[in-house]
């Protein structure tokens, strides 16, 4: 007697469910994995300015003009990252720098998770592929994620591939979901409009279940480039966007939007990453026409910028794990005499539970003390200026000080009154004049010593190792202080009549003070 | 017809076959092609390296040998200095002594050339339409702008195109034509330490071809033909032993790609930077390439490994992107010419034009006006390539030419010194420097052979070029007579203020300063207060001065 067919279909229901946890189970591992890749201290220097920049709007408004340093702006001030830089403020000020570097983590996490839900249904990846993919784009990212307004955009980015998945699989009610997050991504960060693109590429070059979901997705894409409108640009967002991006000058003296330099690990793990994508594609027949446009126009950025890897890394994820998973089910696994990928597809609960409690665990025995407060005052005090800042407010508050453009943004977070910074990473708002007077000094260019003067710069915070700090002793300045934590010293100009050194400057400067 | 007549007709068939082929536009272009390649590749020497190469063979010929130890350099002159390019070096010095500067940049341009047709005469194994044939060697002369020039390397990249060209149409005809690598490396071995590039390319295609056999990659050679291959490359790498420098030669080369310092601080071996017009056609060439890979989904195991291992050398550093024009062009001409179908089509559809029918019969221009159309067209672009080589080679050592990219007129004034001086030169110009100044007793701080200088140097040099604190003293304490350095540069304007240095000399492209306490005791030469207005010194005293340029 036939067993009835209810049965058979509750039996592949449990069957289908119980797929479905061990993939998540595979998932969990690995976001675990990522969080400890992706939780960093305040590593990108850019944080600090962004910091102050939030606590001045959540006090008293965007600004209209530069609010910081004493150099004439060329432009009005960009409010575009208003939204993330009150965000920043409000973390730092609710759970200090290690709930910041934990919310920012955990952005990161959600970016390379939705990454792998972005994988289509029908290719029923094994929940390992999509581990190891989710792994992989977890070390890539390793060089780029930390407490920046870029993993908005990386978050922002997987939100829209996931999108964009369920959206080919016929669930067109998720891409309604699309002008709210573009709202608010516009109001923290450029890069919603590489967003926009992809959803232009998935418009021209996916084929949906029917013609009306195009239409739809069409329709979506088009209120999201209107919800964008909504930030304290207005229209000139996307004007200001293609500026950033085709500026030679910003390109020339920001390191994120240079060539990717192929001696540093990062960029290393990026070309792994590139080749493994590439011999994937070929070898399991090949992606898709948006897949393979996207893919290709992405490597073509980053090559460009290497500001844009973190974008390609989420972008491939999807594609390591479909193609990881075909290339192994067409060559490697008929060799070694399994017709299928040999690990059960079925985890016992209790077991995989067992084994995402114990990496928790370990996972939180590893970030937890990252996150504290002696962390993160050690972090600062070793890669900032702090001691040598703290100098400064004692001995010389409210007069001007010369700083490098990285070290800058610092300063704005420790002096966000008076005027006294000289430039720090905006050169959008500052212009070419005021870029090319920092330059003149950074690079000892022959006027160097009259924008010196011109701004009545009296003081300086410099790297031990800075060329400022041998010029300006070659000058007759003279060294406050100095810190060997951060390996930075305080120099004030002479005295007028003071005999000039016939010696260069010695690192550390005999007899100099702590700061 | 008799035999004989049956001959003689099939052998005027064949000719005249020929014949027609060439003078169609396919083969004018290939032949057009074959001209514009010399282009590129000739140029002035800009070399910073060439002028110590130029003297080192001067010495080696006055010795009659090679030197135990570094002639030119006051820093590290117990430091052994394997010659590795001792034999080009010596070309030099024979080449200069006979023809000057012309034919030296005749020879390396011709070289050069020869190089970019082993690439194409290897693509022509696989039999690529003309048109894919012509436009991938277009693309690649111009994707390798950045490196071209009348210098050592170009020999490697010959050399390495060869090795490449005897080996594909070893598996993919056999024959004994093979074995003539190994003479090459011997050769090569004494020319220049890249013979272990070739060395490199053999390994990776064997391997390559044993792997994809496993992998069942399409076209796989036949494994009769791997094995004489694994002996020739036993034989390419024993014979390369036989040099001055012995089995040690081996491992010099991986030196300079384990050397930090190298690595980090001269600019011919950072990371392309697409922002550089000259670099993005390289950029897409690579891009197209691996499109064209994954569009197509069939490539040889050789092909991808030899484009995998020069696509991620050219990216680490620019001055590889002259292995991937030799190694990766042929596979960029295969597979764009498998991809030429499937592109003609996508644009008959985009214009939604049915595909035509090739016409029944084609109606040429009679032979004798194709024939001579072609050679007017050949014959006026061989000009254009003779009128652009010809003021290259006209360019003598003295010369604006080389005054505005090397301290000509500051060597000038310095050989006018009593006594031999201890000089901090820039290091792209301690190359001239040794040439100009080093019969005299003068050293330098610096030159271009980075291995013999070792890193420890190259990082105390970096600090003073970068003026970072301690530069001073790195100077002084290194017994400095002088420094010469180009104007507008940070160290330039740095000892310019500083009380502890005084000028001494000055032109467009160049400063020099010496130590407060010791410009008594040198009796330099003054500044000269004019020179000839004809003179080269007199002429770039007319020019503004330069920017400064990094090494």
């Amino acid at each position: 007697m036939q067993p009835p067919d209810i049965v058979v279909i509750a039996d592949a229901d449990r069957e289908r469910r119980s797929e479905n946890a061990t993939r998540l189970a595979w998932i969990g591992a690995a976001a675990i994995v990522v969080l400890v890749l992706a939780v960093q201290p305040f590593r990108n220097t850019d944080v600090w300015w962004n910091l102050a920049l939030g606590r001045l709007i959540a006090s008293s408004g965007i600004p209209a003009q530069e609010p910081f340093s004493f150099l004439p702006a060329a432009h009005s001030w960009i409010g575009q990252q208003w939204l993330y830089q009150v965000t920043l403020a409000g973390l730092v000020g609710a759970g200090g720098a290690g709930l910041a570097s934990l919310a920012m983590g955990l952005v990161a996490v959600a970016a390379v998770v939705l990454a792998a839900l972005s994988v289509p249904r029908s290719a029923r990846v094994p929940g390992p592929w999509l581990f190891l993919a989710m792994l992989v784009t977890g070390v890539v990212l390793t060089g780029v994620v930390g407490v920046s307004s870029t993993e908005i955009t990386v978050l922002g980015v997987a939100i829209a591939l996931f999108v964009i998945s369920r959206w080919r699989e016929g669930t067109s009610a998720a891409i309604w979901g699309l002008p709210p997050l573009f709202l608010l991504w516009a109001n923290m960060d450029g890069g919603f409009a590489a967003g926009l693109l992809l959803l232009v590429g998935a418009v021209a070059w996916l084929r949906p279940v029917s013609p009306a979901n195009r239409r739809q997705l069409a329709v979506a894409l088009v209120v999201s480039a209107i919800a964008a409108l909504a930030n304290p640009l207005g229209p000139g967002i996307y004007a200001s966007v293609i500026a950033g991006v085709v500026d030679p000058g910003a390109a020339a003296h920001l390191a994120g939007w240079a060539s990717p330099n192929f001696h540093d690990w990062s960029a290393r793990l990026f070309e792994a990453e590139v080749i493994l994508v590439l011999i994937l594609w070929t070898v399991s027949g090949g992606p898709d026409r948006f897949s393979a446009i996207v893919g290709f126009a992405l490597l073509m950025a980053t090559f460009f910028a290497e500001e844009n890897l973190g974008i390609f890394a989420i972008f491939v994820a999807p594609q390591l794990a479909v193609h990881g998973a075909r290339a192994w089910t067409r060559h490697v696994a008929p060799r070694i005499g399994h017709p299928r990928w040999s690990a059960p597809r079925h985890v016992h609960p209790i077991a995989s539970s067992a084994v995402l409690v114990a990496m928790t665990a370990l996972m939180a025995a590893v970030v937890v003390p990252r996150l504290s407060a002696s962390a993160a005052a050690s972090y600062q005090a070793t890669n900032y200026p702090e001691a040598a800042a703290g100098y400064v407010a004692t001995h010389f508050p409210g007069q001007r000080i010369y700083t490098i453009d990285t070290w800058g943004g610092y300063l704005t977070y420790r002096f966000p009154n008076d005027r006294v910074v000289f430039l720090y990473d905006q050169p959008a708002v500052f212009g070419t004049t005021a870029l090319d007077r920092y330059l003149a000094i950074d690079q000892l260019q022959p006027n160097w010593i009259h924008v010196l003067g011109s701004e009545h710069i009296q003081h300086a915070i410099l790297p031990a190792d800075a060329r400022e700090a041998a010029a300006l002793h070659v000058l007759g300045w003279l060294i406050d202080c100095y810190d060997t934590t951060s390996a930075s010293m305080v120099m004030s100009a002479p005295a007028p009549g003071t005999p000039l050194p016939a010696t260069g400057l010695l690192i550390p400067p005999p007899g100099a003070s702590t700061c | 017809m008799s035999s004989v007549a049956t001959a003689v007709h099939e052998r005027r068939s064949g000719f005249r076959e020929r014949l027609d082929s060439l003078t169609a536009p396919s083969g004018l272009f290939i032949a057009a092609v074959l001209i514009i390649l010399a282009l590129p590749v000739t140029r002035t020497i800009q070399d910073p390296d060439f002028w110590w190469h130029l003297r080192a063979g001067q010495l080696i010929i006055q010795h009659g040998g090679l030197l135990g130890n570094d002639p030119f350099t006051y820093t590290v002159p117990g430091n052994h200095w394997t010659m590795h390019e001792w034999l080009n070096d010596v070309l030099f010095a024979i080449e200069y002594a006979i023809g000057g500067m012309g034919l030296i940049v005749l020879v390396l341009s011709a070289v050069t050339w020869a190089g970019l047709v082993c690439v194409m005469q290897k693509a022509r194994l696989r039999r690529p339409g003309r048109g894919a044939l012509g436009v991938g060697m277009l693309i690649a002369v111009v994707a390798g702008f950045p490196i071209w020039g009348p210098r050592v390397q170009m020999i490697t990249f010959a050399f390495a195109a060869l090795t490449l060209l005897l080996v594909e149409r070893h598996l993919m005809r056999g024959g004994k034509a093979i074995w003539w690598l190994v003479p090459l490396f011997l050769v090569w071995s004494n020319f220049h330490s890249g013979f272990v590039i070739g060395l490199g390319f053999i390994a990776i295609i064997l391997v390559a071809e044993l792997a994809g056999g496993w992998l069942h990659m399409p076209d796989p050679a036949s494994t009769a033909r791997l094995r004489p291959l694994l002996f020739v490359l036993l034989g390419c790498t024993a014979v390369s032993m036989i040099n001055p420098n012995g089995p040690t030669i081996l491992l010099y080369a991986l030196g300079t790609q384990t050397s930090g310092a190298q690595q980090s601080l001269i600019q011919e071996w950072f990371s392309p930077n697409f922002h550089d017009w000259e670099v993005l056609i390289y950029g897409a060439m690579l891009l197209a390439l691996v499109m064209m890979i994954v569009a197509n989904r069939h490539i040889r195991a050789r092909d991808a490994a030899l484009v995998l291992v020069t696509g991620t050398l050219s990216l680490q550093s620019a001055r590889h992107i002259a292995l991937l024009v030799a190694a990766a062009t042929p596979v960029f001409i295969d597979q764009l010419a498998m991809a030429t179908p499937r592109l003609r089509s996508a644009v008959r559809r985009m214009r939604r034009r049915p595909a035509t029918p090739q016409p029944a019969v084609r109606v040429q221009p009679p032979l004798l006006f194709r024939a001579t159309a072609s050679a007017l067209v050949v014959a006026a672009l061989g000009g254009i390539a003779v009128a652009w080589l010809i003021p290259k080679m006209q360019v003598p050592a003295y010369s604006l030419v080389y005054a505005r990219e090397f301290p000509v007129c500051a060597a000038q004034w310095l050989s006018g010194a009593p006594e031999p001086l201890k000089i901090f030169n820039q290091y792209g110009e301690g190359g001239y420097l040794s040439y100009k100044l080093s019969s005299r007793g003068d050293k330098l701080y610096i030159f271009g052979d980075a291995a013999l200088m070792g890193d420890a140097l190259l990082y105390q040099y970096a600090k003073v070029e970068t003026a970072q604190p301690g530069w001073d003293s790195i100077i002084r304490n290194a017994d400095t007579d002088v420094v010469l350095y180009d104007v507008n540069t940070p160290l330039a304007d740095l000892m310019e203020h500083s009380a502890g240095w005084v000028k001494v000399y000055q032109d467009s492209l160049s400063v020099a300063f010496v130590a407060t306490d010791k410009v008594a005791s040198l009796h330099l030469p003054p500044q000269p207060a004019a020179y000839p207005p004809n003179s080269v010194c007199g002429q770039l005293a007319k020019t503004p001065p330069s920017g400064g340029a990094p090494t």
